[in-house]
C-alpha cells in the first residue's frame, strides 16, 4: 500500500480536508478496516448529515435497520414490476438486495449518525431508474446481479491481477485483507481514506467511460453530486459514504458544480418498492449467492465486533483466528477427521510465523487457511483429504440468519411465515438444511405442519422439500403415513415470499389464490385434478375451487385427461375422510368425470395403440366405481360398453377390456368374446397379431374367462402353434405382458389345463428322466464317428 | 562447478546465497544461515541489498509462493516438512533449494528404497574399528539423520514411501523426542538434536510400490502437497531454463528454440489435463506428464540436433522422444497419443507453422 500511496496520482486524489464542507469517504462493502476509519472519520469530522449510497427509496426504512431489534444479516429487497416497458418489451420483474452486515460502513454510517441525532439518508437513483438507465446484460440488468452492493468493479481489468503478481498474492481477496483489513488498521484514518482513494482512483482509471455510461455508473453519480449539492444548501459539514469506485466521479462533479437533477421516469404505483428482509451470511458471501462484498464475512464480522468491544483494532485478527481455528478443530474432531491438540499448535505456530514472512502485523484467514492446510490435512491433499478446509471455509462464512425487528415493516407473507415457524417449533433461523418428521394422522398439529410445509412448495419459495411420503401426483407410496421434509431458510425464501405479497397476506391465502389462479387459466381436467391435489395438500378446502373445476370438467374434450382426473378425484374422495375433509365436493367432481366418460366411452375404442393402455385402466377404474359408489349406473355404463363392442374400428386391446367387462356384467358375454376371439384367429398373419392383443385387453379386466370351459386357452393354444418363429416373437412381449395379471396359482392352473390339451400333466411338466452319463457319452462318440465315416465317404 | 554434472545447490547459486547473507538483516530461528524471509527471496527470487548494490536473485520455483513459505515456516517450528506429490514436480528440488537455503547444506541426504534398514537411517559401525577398539564413536557411523541432529542442520529422507512402514516408523522417536540412543556407547550415546535441526521428506504418491506411513508418523510431519505447474507460460519457462542448465552443464553450444520449447509445454499441459486450450477433451495417458519428464524429452531433442542434427531441432526427434516418454508402461497410452495428434494438433496445425510441421510426424507413432 506504502507503494500506491507514493504514486504520482496520490497528489490528485480527494483530500481529506475536515474543515471541508463535504468529505468524501469511499469504502468497500463490507470492509471492517473501512467501517472503523469511518466511525473515526465521523468523530474527527463531526458532520450535520451523513449521506449514503443507496437507492433513495429506501430512506423511509431506514430505522427499521437500525432499529436494535433488529439482528443482522439484514438487506432492504428492492423490486421493480417494468409494466411500461422502459427496460424491454418483456415487461419482465426485477428485484434485487441491499444487504448490510455488521461490519458494513453503511450500516455504521447510520447507526452512528442516529447515535449523534443528525439527519441520514441514501442519495443514489431510486431501484427502478437505475435498471432504466442500464444497458442490457450490463451493471444490475446482469443475470446473475441481484445485489447493489456489488464490489466487483474493484477486482475488473488486469490493474489487480498484476498487482497480485507484483505482490506475489494468490488472489485480490487476499490482497486486499493484507494491505487494507489488516494494515489499514494500523493506519491513520487520513492514511487509510488516502490509500482507498489512489486504489479506486487506479482502477477506475482503467474503465472506459462507455463502460460507466452502459452500468448506469455515470447517470447514478449526477444524482448523487445534485442530491449532495442540495444537501450542502442546508448543512454546512456533509459527509458523504460511497462505494471507493464513486468517489473520484463524484469528486470531479462537486468541483465542476452547475449538477442537473436527473429526470425520473414516471413509474405506477406498486410496481416499485422496497422491503427490510431478513438476510443470511452465506448469500453475503462473494463467493456464494450474489456476489456482493467481502468472502468470508462472518469472519470479518467477527472482526468488526471484536474491534467495537475491545475498543482498539489490536490484536482481533490474532484473536478471531485463533478462535476459528479452535472452532474448526472442534468441528474436525466431531467429524472423527484426525486432528491433535498438537497439530492446533502446529497451525497457530505456522501462522504466527507466516504473518512477519509476509509482513503483516497479525495472521488473517489467508494465514488460518494455509495453517489448517498444512498442519490439518494428512496426506496427500484431495477433494477427500480437503475436509478441514471446506470446514474452516463454512465457518468463515457463517450459517446465521438475520431478523427484522420492527414487525410493522415485515412484509405480512415473512410475518406469517416467521409466525408459523414459531408455532411449529420449525428451526427457522439456521441457514444450515434441518429435517422434521412429520406423523401425519398423530394428531391435527402435525397434520397443519404438513400442508405449511405443502404451502411453502406450492409458493415455489424452495424452503422446503419433502424426502419420503406419499406422493399423491404419482401415486407412489400413497399409504405412508409419514413425511420427511428437508427445510432451510434463506434469501431467496423471503424474497420470493414478498413477491408473492401480491398474491395473499397470508401464506394459505396466496396458495389459495395462486390456485385459483392456475384453476382460472386451465383448461384440461387433469390439470385440474392435479391442482385439485395440491389443493388437498395444502389444506385448502375444494369448494373454494368449485366453479373453475367444473368449468374445466365441462369444457375439456380430451377423455383421456378425464379420465386422468377420474383417477386424481376418486383417489382424494377416497382420501377425504383420512385427512379431515367433507368428501362431498371430491364426490361431485368424480361424480362429473364418471358421466362424461360413460357418456362419450365409444370414442375410446378406437385408440391408436399407445393409448390403450391408459384407456383400459379408465374402464377398468370405471368398472370399479360401479360396483361401490355409483352401482345405479350400472346399467348406463353395460349399454355404453355393448356400443363400443359394435363399434366399427376397434382397438384390439382396447376391445378386449371391453369384452371382460361385459363378461363381468353377464357371463354370457363369454361366448360374444370367444367370437370375436375366433375373428382373429381366423385371419391373416397380421390379424392374428392382433388377436394376441386382444387377449391382453381380455385378461386385463377379466381373468377368470380363461378358466370357463378352457375355451380362452385353446384359442391362445391355437394363436400360438399357428404362427412362424418370427411373427411369435413378435407377439410375445405383449403374451407375457396379458398373462402378467395372473396370480402365481392361476398360473399353474393354467399350465395343468394347456398340459392336459397335451396328454400330459404333473411333474411330468416339470421333469423329464435324466439321460445316463455313459449313454450320453456313448452317444457323442457315435455322433463323431458317423461324421466322420461320412467325411471320408465324401472324400 | 563445470567439472560436475550437477553441482549442489549451495555450490550452483553461491554468489546468491552469498548476496543474501551479507544483506540478511531478518530474524533467524538458532542455527540458520539465512532469515526466513531471506530463504523465500532465494527460491522465489527478488533482490539483494548489499554494501556493493543491489544483486537480482532468480526465482527457482514456480507455481505455488504460498507452499513455499508455509515449508519455510514448517522448518523454523518443531514439525517435519513432508513434500507430496506426483512424480517430477520438483518436490527434490525444492528440499535442496530448502536446504542450501537454511543450512547450507543439500546432500545430507537418505534415499528411500525397498531395501533400506534401520541402521541406515540411524547409524553403522566400522566393523574393522568396532573389532579393534570396540563400540567407540570412532567406529560409528553416522546416518545422515545422526548428522543432522549432531550439527543441527536439516536432514532429507528422499521418497519416504518407498521405505517399509515399521523402518519409516523409527523416525518417530527422534521426531518426538529430538534424541537418538545409541546403547552400544553407554551414557556417551545419548545425542540430543541442536537447533536448526529439521527433516525435510518427499513421497511421490502415482508410483507403484508405496507404503502408506503410519498415523503416528504423519502427525510429526506437515504435509505439503506440490502440483504440477498449472501455467503453459511458466511450464515453457522451466522447460527453457532447466534445458539451459542442462545443455550448459553437457556444454551443448546450442540456442534454445523456445518456440518448440512451447510447443512442449502446450503438450504436455493439454494430455495432463485431458483438455486443449480450445476446450477439447483428449485422452489423459497413464503415464506421469511430469514438466521433468518434458524438460528430458526437450534436452534429449536438442542434444540430437547438437551431434547428429547439425544444430538444427528436428520435430520428428521430439516426437519420438515425446513416444518413448509416454509410451513406458501401458500400452494403450500409443493409442491416446495419437488420437491427441489426431485431435489436437490437427486443429492447432491449421494455422500452419511448426504445428503443421508437428502433425506430419504424427506418422511415427507406432
Amino acid at each position: 500500500m506504502e507503494g500506491i500511496s507514493e504514486h504520482g496520482i496520490a497528489a490528485k486524489v480527494i483530500p481529506f480536508d475536515l474543515d471541508a464542507p463535504f468529505l468524501l469517504f469511499p469504502v468497500r462493502h463490507h470492509s471492517p478496516a473501512c467501517s472503523y476509519h469511518l466511525l473515526k472519520a465521523i468523530e474527527l469530522y463531526s458532520p450535520d448529515v451523513v449521506l449514503i449510497e443507496g437507492p433513495e427509496n429506501a430512506n423511509e426504512l431506514i430505522p427499521v435497520l437500525t432499529d436494535g431489534r433488529t439482528v443482522l444479516p439484514a438487506a432492504f429487497y428492492y423490486y421493480y414490476k417494468d409494466k411500461k416497458k422502459y427496460i424491454s418489451e418483456a415487461a419482465e420483474d426485477y428485484k434485487c438486495y441491499y444487504p448490510f452486515l455488521y461490519s458494513s460502513p453503511e450500516y455504521n454510517a447510520l447507526k452512528a449518525a442516529a447515535a449523534r441525532g443528525i439527519p441520514a439518508r441514501f442519495i443514489d437513483l431510486p431501484y427502478s431508474e437505475i435498471l432504466i438507465n442500464t444497458t442490457k446484460s450490463k451493471g444490475l440488468l446482469k443475470n446473475d446481479k441481484q445485489s447493489y452492493a456489488d464490489d466487483s468493479r474493484l477486482v475488473r481489468g488486469q490493474f489487480y491481477k498484476r498487482l497480485c503478481e507484483k505482490t506475489g498474492i494468490r488472489s485480490f481477496e487476499e490482497f486486499w485483507e493484507k494491505y487494507f483489513e489488516i494494515e489499514g488498521l494500523y493506519k491513520s484514518t487520513e492514511e487509510f481514506v488516502r490509500a482507498m482513494h489512489t486504489y479506486c482512483a487506479l482502477t477506475r482509471s482503467g474503465t472506459k467511460r462507455e463502460e460507466l455510461t452502459a452500468d448506469a455508473t455515470l447517470v447514478r453519480e449526477q444524482h448523487m453530486a445534485y442530491n449532495i449539492t442540495e444537501a450542502m444548501k442546508t448543512y454546512k459539514k456533509t459527509l458523504i459514504v460511497t462505494g471507493g469506485f464513486h468517489s473520484p466521479g463524484l469528486y470531479e462533479l462537486l468541483q465542476q458544480g452547475g449538477i442537473k437533477p436527473v429526470k425520473l421516469h414516471s413509474v405506477p404505483a406498486g410496481c416499485t418498492g422496497c422491503f427490510p428482509a431478513a438476510y443470511s451470511y452465506e448469500a453475503a458471501d462473494a463467493l456464494h449467492g450474489y456476489a456482493s462484498g467481502m468472502s468470508f464475512p462472518f469472519f470479518y464480522d467477527s472482526i468488526f465486533k471484536l474491534i467495537r468491544e475491545q475498543q482498539t483494532p489490536k490484536g482481533a485478527y490474532n484473536s478471531v483466528t485463533l478462535d476459528m481455528l479452535a472452532r474448526c478443530a472442534k468441528e474436525c474432531k466431531s467429524k472423527e477427521l484426525p486432528v491433535a491438540i498438537s497439530d492446533v499448535t502446529a497451525a497457530l505456530s505456522l501462522m504466527q510465523g507466516l504473518a512477519p514472512m509476509r509482513n503483516v502485523h497479525e495472521c488473517g484467514f489467508y494465514e488460518l487457511y494455509d495453517g489448517v492446510l498444512s498442519c490439518f490435512i494428512k496426506g496427500e491433499r484431495s477433494l477427500s483429504s480437503s475436509i478441514p478446509l471446506d470446514i474452516l471455509k463454512r465457518i468463515a462464512t457463517g450459517d446465521g440468519v438475520g431478523h427484522i425487528g420492527d414487525t410493522a415493516h415485515t412484509p405480512p407473507l415473512i410475518a406469517d411465515f416467521e409466525e408459523k415457524c414459531e408455532g411449529f417449533k420449525l428451526k427457522y433461523h439456521s441457514a444450515v438444511p434441518q429435517e422434521k418428521d412429520i406423523a401425519l394422522f398423530k394428531s391435527p398439529r402435525e397434520l397443519e405442519i404438513s400442508r405449511f410445509m405443502h404451502r411453502m412448495d406450492l409458493l415455489d419459495t424452495g424452503f422446503a422439500q419433502r424426502l419420503k411420503g406419499a406422493d399423491l401426483h404419482s401415486g407412489r407410496d400413497k399409504s405412508r403415513v409419514h413425511e420427511l421434509w428437508s427445510y432451510r431458510r434463506s434469501p431467496q425464501v423471503d424474497s420470493l415470499l414478498i413477491d408473492h405479497t401480491a398474491d395473499g397476506f397470508t401464506i394459505e391465502e396466496a396458495c389459495a389464490n395462486i390456485a385459483a389462479g392456475r384453476l382460472r387459466a386451465e383448461r384440461r381436467c387433469e390439470g385440474a385434478a392435479k391442482t385439485a391435489v395440491d389443493c388437498f395438500l395444502c389444506g385448502i378446502e375444494l369448494p373454494e375451487v368449485s366453479s373453475s373445476i367444473n368449468r374445466v370438467l365441462s369444457g375439456d374434450g380430451d377423455l383421456l385427461s378425464i379420465g386422468k382426473g377420474l383417477y386424481y378425484f376418486d383417489m382424494l374422495y377416497n382420501l377425504s375422510r383420512l385427512y379431515g375433509y367433507d368428501s362431498s365436493a371430491s364426490f361431485s367432481y368424480l361424480e362429473s368425470c364418471f358421466d362424461r366418460l360413460s357418456d362419450s366411452l365409444t370414442e375410446l375404442i378406437n385408440v391408436p395403440d399407445e393409448q390403450a393402455g391408459e384407456c383400459i385402466d379408465i374402464l377398468k377404474r370405471l368398472y370399479g366405481l360401479c360396483d361401490t359408489l355409483f352401482s345405479d349406473r350400472r346399467d348406463t355404463l353395460y349399454a355404453a360398453l355393448c356400443e363400443m363392442s359394435q363399434a366399427r374400428d376397434k382397438n384390439p386391446a382396447v376391445l378386449g377390456a371391453v369384452m371382460g367387462l361385459m363378461y363381468a356384467f353377464e357371463s354370457k358375454n363369454q361366448y360374444i368374446a370367444e367370437d370375436a376371439m375366433r375373428g382373429y384367429l381366423g385371419g391373416s398373419v397380421e390379424v392374428k397379431k392382433q388377436g394376441a392383443q386382444y387377449l391382453r385387453g381380455l385378461f386385463s379386466t377379466a381373468r377368470d374367462i380363461v378358466f370357463a370351459d378352457n375355451d380362452f386357452l385353446r384359442m391362445t393354444d391355437k394363436l400360438i402353434v399357428s404362427m412362424g418363429h418370427e411373427d411369435f416373437m413378435e407377439i410375445l412381449p405383449g403374451m407375457r405382458l396379458a398373462f402378467s395379471g395372473f396370480t402365481p396359482q392361476e398360473i399353474h392352473r393354467a399350465a395343468g389345463a394347456v398340459a392336459s390339451m397335451y396328454g400330459t400333466g404333473g411333474d411330468s411338466l416339470l421333469y423329464k428322466k435324466a439321460i445316463d452319463e455313459g449313454l450320453f457319452g456313448f452317444g457323442s462318440r457315435l455322433d463323431k464317428e458317423l461324421a466322420a465315416c461320412l467325411e471320408r465317404k465324401k472324400q | 562447478m563445470q567439472q560436475f554434472i550437477k553441482p549442489p545447490v549451495e555450490v550452483r547459486y553461491k554468489e546468491e546465497l552469498d548476496a543474501l547473507k551479507n544483506a540478511d538483516d531478518g530474524r533467524k530461528p538458532q542455527n540458520w544461515v539465512l532469515s526466513p524471509k531471506a530463504v523465500r527471496t532465494f527460491i522465489l527470487g527478488g533482490e539483494a541489498h548489499t554494501s556493493d548494490g543491489v544483486r537480482a536473485i532468480s526465482r527457482k520455483f514456480y507455481g505455488n509462493d504460498a507452499l513455499v513459505e508455509r515449508a519455510v515456516i514448517t522448518l523454523a517450528g518443531s514439525r517435519g516438512l513432508m513434500l507430496v506429490g506426483e512424480p517430477g514436480t520438483a518436490k527434490t528440488m525444492l528440499s535442496e533449494l530448502l536446504c542450501a537455503a537454511i543450512c547450507g547444506n543439500s546432500t545430507n541426504t537418505v534415499q528411500g528404497t525397498a531395501g533400506i534398514t534401520e541402521d541406515m537411517i540411524k547409524y553403522s559401525w566400522n566393523y574393522a574399528l568396532l573389532l579393534a577398539k570396540g563400540p567407540c564413536r570412532e567406529a560409528l557411523v553416522p546416518s545422515p539423520l545422526l548428522i543432522g541432529m549432531e550439527k543441527g542442520i536439516i536432514a532429507r529422507f528422499e521418497e519416504i514411501t518407498r521405505t517399509p512402514a515399521e523402518i519409516q516408523d523409527s523416525l518417530i522417536s527422534v521426531m518426538s523426542d529430538q534424541i537418538l540412543n545409541i546403547p552400544e556407547l553407554g551414557d556417551e550415546g545419548l545425542v540430543l538434536a541442536r537447533p536448526g535441526f529439521n527433516i525435510i521428506g518427499t513421497a511421490n504418491t502415482r508410483d507403484k510400490g508405496v507404503n502408506e506411513m503410519s498415523g503416528a508418523l504423519k502427525r510429526r510431519f506437515n504435509f505439503e502437497t506440490v502440483e504440477p505447474v498449472k501455467d503453459v507460460r511458466l511450464e515453457k519457462e522451466i522447460i527453457v531454463r532447466e534445458a539451459q542448465d542442462l545443455a550448459r552443464a553437457g556444454q551443448i553450444d546450442a540456442p534454445i528454440d523456445t518456440n518448440v520449447a512451447e510447443l512442449l509445454a502446450v503438450t504436455y499441459h493439454e494430455l495432463r489435463e485431458g483438455m486443449t486450450a480450445a476446450g477439447t477433451v483428449v485422452q489423459k495417458p497413464n503415464a506421469v506428464m511430469s514438466t521433468a519428464e518434458a524438460v528430458s524429452v526437450y534436452f534429449q531433442t536438442i542434444s540430437h540436433a547438437w551431434y547428429l542434427g547439425g544444430g538444427r531441432v528436428d520435430l520428428s526427434v521430439l516426437t519420438e522422444s515425446l513416444l518413448g516418454a509416454v509410451c513406458k508402461e501401458n500400452k494403450d497410452d500409443l493409442d491416446k497419443l495419437k488420437s491427441y495428434f489426431r485431435v489436437a494438433v490437427k486443429e492447432k496445425s491449421r494455422e500452419g507453422g511448426l504445428w503443421k510441421e508437428y502433425l506430419n510426424t504424427a506418422s511415427l507413432l507406432r
